[in-house]
């Protein structure tokens, strides 16, 4: 298998630390409601690059590609459908729960 | 016949079918670990403010220069990968040596700041000696936090293992080359527990660091 | 110099590498736990015959069912086609000297040991009492039984599963012969793909839930528990996000079983084949949708349940385009009535009844009537034991010469299938209307306005005991007596049917090129 250059690799890793140094520099100031997307999005940034370089699905074929991506899609029915019955689901707190 | 004789196409052939197999098994990580980030979403969801006000009790220090360690093993572990591929022998073995190394001062981090929780009574169960504001959600949280963490943990465990036995076969080897494909999916192995981290660290140590 | 000549000591077999032997490893390990969860059946229905509770205590009974459930879902069906005729099969069919990873193979099969041992551990110590759900709060919190030891055996034998399932999926992508397109793979390894797609992305959510269940049960800590912040209904969720899919798990491949024996006993080709596999991945995906319908009463978002009621019909769209596609086949067929015939055409006769009653429980307001009811017993049974038991069976049927080179006695296997189409149908027929009348499940005693349509039930399943127990004799007498089977003795299609009976170590003698598509049958030639 053909590899991709070494400098691709260090380019990658200085990529990653300059990530972590944001999300935790960013995660100091407060952003209310968007702290948690903020520092999500970083953490989908990094794995992204990790599994496209590190990982070569950037030149990888379809196929592992598709079976990189279906852990994602199933995923995604667990949590939308089960987020479905959360989102709006009527509870009715017992008389002796605690709040 | 001896395998490292076995032609371009071949090779490219075995090595295709190694990575899909280890895709597949990264697929079924992927799920195991959903079923967490499943369950942490829930309590999360269900009290924001008493899961931010656990977070204030890791140690967002070490776990930031945790991350760093462990970007960095990836490094090495992508350059260790290239080097089996190049067939440079002393190269792999000093790569995988430094991927090991980085993994087990993770694991040191990680049990130094096991250590810390556990002295201020934030294990869940008979121990858990917090009992301030929000404490259900406290101990939710620390539990997600020792379950997450600590099976992450194992699968380090088994990859330092791994790449351990992998550099002292590579040391016996004529020919690296023979153990390519088994160190491709290693590395993949090895960021895919990289990846998994990623995830862990905002969701643990990055929740409410702001005043 | 076939497979099963290729060596004969112990070691031979406990440590091969063939898939062909793996196949019969665990073919034998099934069919003892098929037995033990027999036995279990046994004593419930003889339970049953009397209103009262004479025969066996509540605690017994509610023990009995667990481990009737926990070892026919996960021991006996789940692995049933896929790791024994499965194993066996897709090389063979898809032009492959082995799969692709014949070590994990072998390991899955001692993974599995490995979870049966737990198994049989926690009956020896006395069993456990949550029947096969785990649900929470009662096994976290309540149970005083060895629900840890089950979940474990459960937990591990998954792994065997998640093997099986990637060494498949691997082996098909990247193994198939020259000319071995997508479109000219027979069926039945196009069921045991989408089979193998639903046991990789299901079975380690399973893994994890179970691990989380007994982490609450040991230290009293976890996420299911309101008092601890969590949810019970989460475990539901989670537990039948794997739970639903599995059952495609199951009735899957005895679909594509199934379509391999009417088209060579029809003598014509699959009607609408593409529709055919495009059915199989249709419901191994629309399996993942649908969960929610087991919670349809749990407590669960009356909106969600509306999203799952719908998406729950929808799986009857593959489903039907596949019982009509195998009527249509039979259609001016030249059908012979030969003992795999009997049985796959019992599995469509039995697999459309336990499909249409799932309909009827799908239905959001019928449901609530019929929820943990009687009927709800004998929907699934009709979908795993008239479907995927009988397929088994047919697909033992058909391929028993390629697989030990003898011929089993035919008229004794058709007298078996006939008395098990029988036996099933006075058992699990009656339960229907127990249901309906609204007998709740999960009882050892019950009102004595049910005793008739109870004892019929125990009747047929002591028919169906001795229909089972034929298939063992007759096999194990085949093997020593059995007449040598010819390499193709039903003058079927198929690259397995290529190859000499049974198969060499490799497989094949010279490789095989495929140059059309499969089921190439003509009804106007006759079956020998």
């Amino acid at each position: 298998m053909t590899q991709p250059a070494a400098r691709a690799y260090w380019i990658t890793w200085v990529m990653l630390l300059a990530l972590l140094v944001l999300t935790f520099a960013l995660a100091h100031v407060r952003l209310g409601n968007l702290n948690a997307a903020v520092s999500l999005a970083i953490g989908a940034m990094k794995a992204l690059l990790v599994a496209l370089v590190f990982m070569k699905l950037r030149r990888a074929s379809t196929l592992l590609a598709v079976f990189a991506v279906a852990g994602l899609l199933a995923l995604a029915i667990l949590f939308g459908l089960s987020g479905a019955d959360y989102a709006t689901r009527a509870t009715t707190p017992a008389p002796w729960t605690s709040p | 016949m001896s395998e490292h004789t076995l032609g371009p196409a071949e090779r490219a052939w075995r090595s295709e079918t190694v990575s899909l197999g280890m895709w597949v098994f990264l697929l079924t990580e992927v799920m195991f670990f959903g079923v967490l980030f499943l369950a942490y979403f829930h309590v999360r969801h269900a009290d924001p403010e008493g899961f931010g006000i656990a977070s204030r009790h890791v140690h967002e220090w070490l776990g930031t220069f945790n991350t760093a360690i462990l970007l960095t093993s990836s490094l090495s572990m992508a350059l260790a990968v290239q080097a089996a591929s190049g067939d440079d022998r002393k190269r792999l073995v000093r790569l995988l040596a430094v991927t090991g190394l980085l993994g087990a001062a993770f694991m040191g981090v990680k049990a130094t700041e096991y250590f810390l929780e556990w002295k201020d009574g934030l294990v869940p169960g008979p121990g858990f000696r917090y009992s301030g504001a929000h404490r259900r959600t406290v101990e939710e949280f620390f539990f997600l936090y020792f379950v997450m963490t600590g099976v992450h943990a194992i699968h380090l465990t088994v990859g330092i293992g791994a790449v351990a036995w992998n550099a002292l076969v590579a040391r016996r080897e004529r020919h690296v080359t023979r153990r390519e494909d088994a160190i491709e999916a290693l590395g993949l192995y090895w960021h895919f527990v990289d990846v998994a981290w990623v995830f862990l660290y905002p969701f643990f140590y990055l929740v409410l660091l702001y005043k | 110099m076939s497979y099963l000549t290729e060596g004969f000591s112990l070691r031979s077999w406990l440590f091969t590498k063939d898939h062909k032997r793996i196949g019969i490893l665990y073919a034998i390990a099934i069919t003892g736990f098929f037995f033990l969860g027999g036995i279990a059946a046994t004593l419930i229905r003889m339970e049953l015959a009397t209103p009262a509770g004479d025969l066996v205590g509540a605690d017994t009974y509610n023990k009995l069912f667990t481990l009737h459930g926990v070892v026919m879902v996960w021991f006996f069906l789940i692995p049933s086609i896929p790791s024994t005729l499965g194993n066996f099969l897709v090389p063979l069919m898809i032009g492959a000297r082995e799969v692709a990873f014949p070590r994990l193979n072998i390991l899955s099969w001692w993974i599995y040991v490995l979870g049966g041992i737990f198994v049989v551990l926690t009956l020896v110590l006395g069993g456990v009492d949550t029947g096969w759900t785990f649900y929470t709060p009662y096994s976290t919190m309540f149970s005083n039984s060895y629900v840890v030891m089950a979940a474990a055996g459960v937990f591990v034998v998954g792994f065997s599963s998640i093997l099986t399932g990637l060494n498949f999926i691997v082996t098909i992508h990247r193994m198939r012969a020259p000319g071995m397109t997508w479109f000219r793979m027979p069926l039945f390894v196009w069921s045991q793909y989408a089979t193998s797609l639903i046991l990789v992305l299901a079975t380690p959510v399973l893994a994890m839930t179970l691990t989380l269940m007994a982490v609450e049960r040991l230290w009293h800590i976890g996420i299911f528990d309101p008092a601890l912040g969590g949810d019970p209904l989460l475990f539901q969720h989670l537990f039948w996000f794997y739970s639903h899919p599995a059952v495609y798990i199951m009735v899957l491949p005895a679909m594509g079983v199934a379509s391999e024996i009417i088209t060579c006993f029809a003598r014509k080709r699959v009607f609408g084949y593409k529709f055919m596999a495009y059915a199989i991945l249709g419901i191994a995906g629309f399996g993942f949708l649908v969960w929610g319908h087991h919670m349809f009463v749990s407590g669960q978002s009356i909106y969600a349940g509306m999203v799952f009621s719908l998406l729950s019909y929808m799986v009857a769209v593959p489903s039907a385009i596949k019982v009509f596609n195998w009527t249509a086949t039979l259609y001016k067929g030249s059908i012979e009535f030969s003992a795999p015939m009997l049985y796959a055409l019992g599995f469509v006769g039995l697999f459309t009844v336990g499909g249409l009653t799932g309909l009827f429980l799908a239905a959001l307001a019928v449901d609530v009537h019929l929820t943990d009811t009687y009927f709800v017993v004998a929907h699934f049974h009709y979908i795993m034991v008239g479907g995927t038991v009988m397929a088994y069976l047919g697909g033992l049927h058909f391929w028993w010469p390629k697989v030990t080179g003898r011929m089993y006695p035919e008229t004794f296997a058709r007298v078996a299938a006939v008395v098990m189409f029988f036996g099933f149908n006075l058992t699990f027929f009656p339960q229907y209307i127990l249901g309906y009348l609204g007998m709740p499940r999960r009882y050892h005693e019950y009102s004595p306005d049910f005793q008739l349509l109870n004892v019929l039930s125990s009747a047929g399943a002591s028919i169906l005991a001795v229909g089972y127990l034929l298939p063992l004799v007759y096999f194990t007498w085949s093997i020593f007596r059995g007449r040598r089977a010819p390499p193709n003795p039903w003058h079927a299609k198929g690259l397995e049917w290529a190859t000499t009976s049974p198969p060499p170590k490799d497989n094949f003698d010279t490789m095989p090129e495929v140059p059309t598509v499969p089921y190439e049958y003509d009804p106007r030639e006759v079956a020998a």
